[in-house]
């Protein structure tokens, strides 16, 4: 018998980390349906946001919140699904949110920023990356390389996720 | 003596090509060099050029514009009678071939510690090749012998040089009066800009001082790098100029991005219903033994189908009912909760599957 020693992975890698986690919420949905009526539409769309959201999540939660973008996800997130829940908790919410843009606003600076370069695209690439409202152009660049280079992450270890699970 | 040993060791290594290279290099270098001390006050340090000579300026500058370099190698420049004989006959033949073998050699045993304090003709014709050694260093990539002799001359030289140098780097190109030096530094300042928390630029030729300004220009240099460093982030952009479309392509692949998860994560809700997923154990366990009891995870989902598949067959048509749902729950239940259990001790659970374990130490590899 032929001894086989895979190459070991950093542990503490970005993929590492977001493969374990992404794995485990993964592991969780598919316990949670028992059965089947699983291939109907809906339950497939239901189970595909659940996935979604817990592909955010892991990720949001593998980088911390070391990065504005992770820690703008995590806020969504979090307040998402208690939205619905009751006025009282989400008025709550609602007021600690603005705080929390306000404190993100007074740290933009407001000395000359140049907002004349690309304005247009700007607020498009805000729109994007979460948690971009409230950055000026050069902090929002940061996040943006950041973002792309976790979402990359993301899309890898999903896709060989996928693609070794289908036949 | 280490030094010299060394140093002489080097220098014999060169070839003759490699020395003609190196010499024409050098001149072009000199040249420059020349011309730049010419312009700063010469004689406050005693590594400028023409105290090394010890020739007035003007017969200096006979020396550089006797036309060309190649005449420089090949002979050596006419230089003036008054000049004290060792130094510059050395310096000239050094000129010539600065490499020449007993150049290093005295290098090495007449220390470079010089300075500003002593001038013996030693030394003085010693520390035009720190110079040389120093500049060729910064730009010459064939000889790669040289960087091993300037570091050990290197930390020996002193500011001005290393000063000089890094001006010349700049400026090799352009050969301009005295807005040179203030357009280097206000270059070199700028880049410094880049890592310094504070801003020392010093306003270029024919652009405004403005406080306001300054720091506008030092900003938007910084995002110019950040755009660089997106630019290589994102495939294909590198080849657009222009910050409005870079911006778009970068906007672009985030969306290209968001839109694969969306539509792997679908792909997985779809796939999902046959298969479980327990391959968290491959990724934090660092050992063989936890892989096996992949197998195990691999083996009980391939049963599970058949069991759902003729519970669906039998009980659900079609429709999403919850009394429909309560029934084959109930009715399954102890089926399911047999294959539950088995799942989670799967840490526990030891089996040898071959294809199985390599198969997850393929995903693993992958991941």
């Amino acid at each position: 018998m032929n001894k086989y020693n895979p190459p070991r992975m950093n542990p503490s890698s970005l993929r590492s980390r977001f493969a374990t986690r992404f794995l485990r919420s993964l592991s969780e949905i598919n316990a949670q349906k028992p059965t089947a009526s699983s291939s109907s539409p809906t339950e497939i769309f239901r189970r595909y946001r659940r996935i979604k959201v817990a592909a955010d999540k892991s990720m949001a939660y593998s980088v911390r919140s070391r990065r504005t973008w992770s820690r703008a996800m995590l806020w969504k997130l979090r307040t998402r699904p208690c939205g619905r829940r009751s006025v009282k908790t989400s008025t709550i919410v609602r007021k600690t949110r603005h705080e929390k843009q306000n404190k993100n606003t007074t740290t933009a600076t407001t000395t000359g920023e140049d907002g004349v370069v690309s304005g247009v695209e700007a607020d498009e690439l805000r729109e994007l990356v979460p948690g971009g409202e409230a950055m000026d152009l050069y902090n929002l660049l940061d996040e943006t390389a950041h973002y792309i280079k976790c979402l990359t992450t993301q899309v890898q270890v999903m896709k060989k996720i996928a693609d070794f699970y289908s036949p | 003596m280490e030094l010299n040993a060394g140093t002489g060791g080097n220098g014999s290594h060169k070839t003759a090509s490699e020395r003609d290279e190196v010499a024409a290099l050098e001149s072009l270098q000199f040249t420059d060099e020349i011309r730049r001390l010419m312009s700063a006050p010469g004689g406050d340090n005693a590594s400028s050029f023409t105290a090394l000579l010890e020739l007035p300026a003007p017969q200096a500058v006979q020396l550089i514009q006797s036309p060309d370099s190649a005449k420089l190698i090949a002979a050596p420049a006419p230089a003036p009678a008054p000049a004290p004989a060792p130094n510059v006959d050395d310096f000239r033949g050094s000129f010539q071939f600065p490499f020449n073998c007993g150049l290093i050699d005295r290098a090495a045993r007449f220390s470079v510690f010089a300075g500003d304090g002593n001038i013996n003709g030693n030394n003085k014709s010693n520390s035009p090749e720190p110079t040389s050694y120093n500049s060729s260093a910064s730009l010459q990539k064939p000889v790669k012998s040289e960087p091993a002799e300037t570091e050990s001359s290197q930390p020996l030289v002193s500011d001005p040089t290393v000063e000089n140098r890094s001006v010349k780097r700049k400026d090799r190109e352009k050969v301009k009066g005295s807005s040179k030096k203030s357009k280097t530094s206000a270059k070199e300042s700028s880049d410094d800009a880049e890592k310094l928390p504070y801003v020392h630029v010093r306003a270029r030729r024919g652009q405004a001082t403005d406080s306001h300004s300054l720091a506008e220009r030092a900003r938007r240099e910084k995002i110019n790098a950040r755009m660089k460093l997106l630019q290589d982030l994102v495939p294909g952009c590198s080849k657009i100029s222009g910050t409005a479309l870079v911006l778009d392509e970068i906007i672009n692949h985030v969306q290209s991005l968001q839109r694969q998860v969306e539509f792997l994560s679908m792909r997985l809700a779809a796939v999902n219903p046959r298969i479980d997923f327990n391959l968290d154990s491959v990724f934090t366990a660092e050992s063989g033994s936890l892989m096996d009891s992949n197998f195990s995870g691999m083996v009980i989902p391939m049963m599970w189908p058949e069991v759902q598949l003729n519970g669906n067959r039998q009980q659900y048509p079609q429709q999403l009912h919850l009394d429909a749902f309560q029934q084959p729950v109930s009715g399954r239940e102890e089926v399911c909760n047999s294959y539950i259990t088995p799942e989670n001790s799967l840490l526990s659970y030891d089996s040898s599957g071959n294809s199985a374990s390599l198969h997850s130490n393929q995903l693993k590899m992958e991941l």
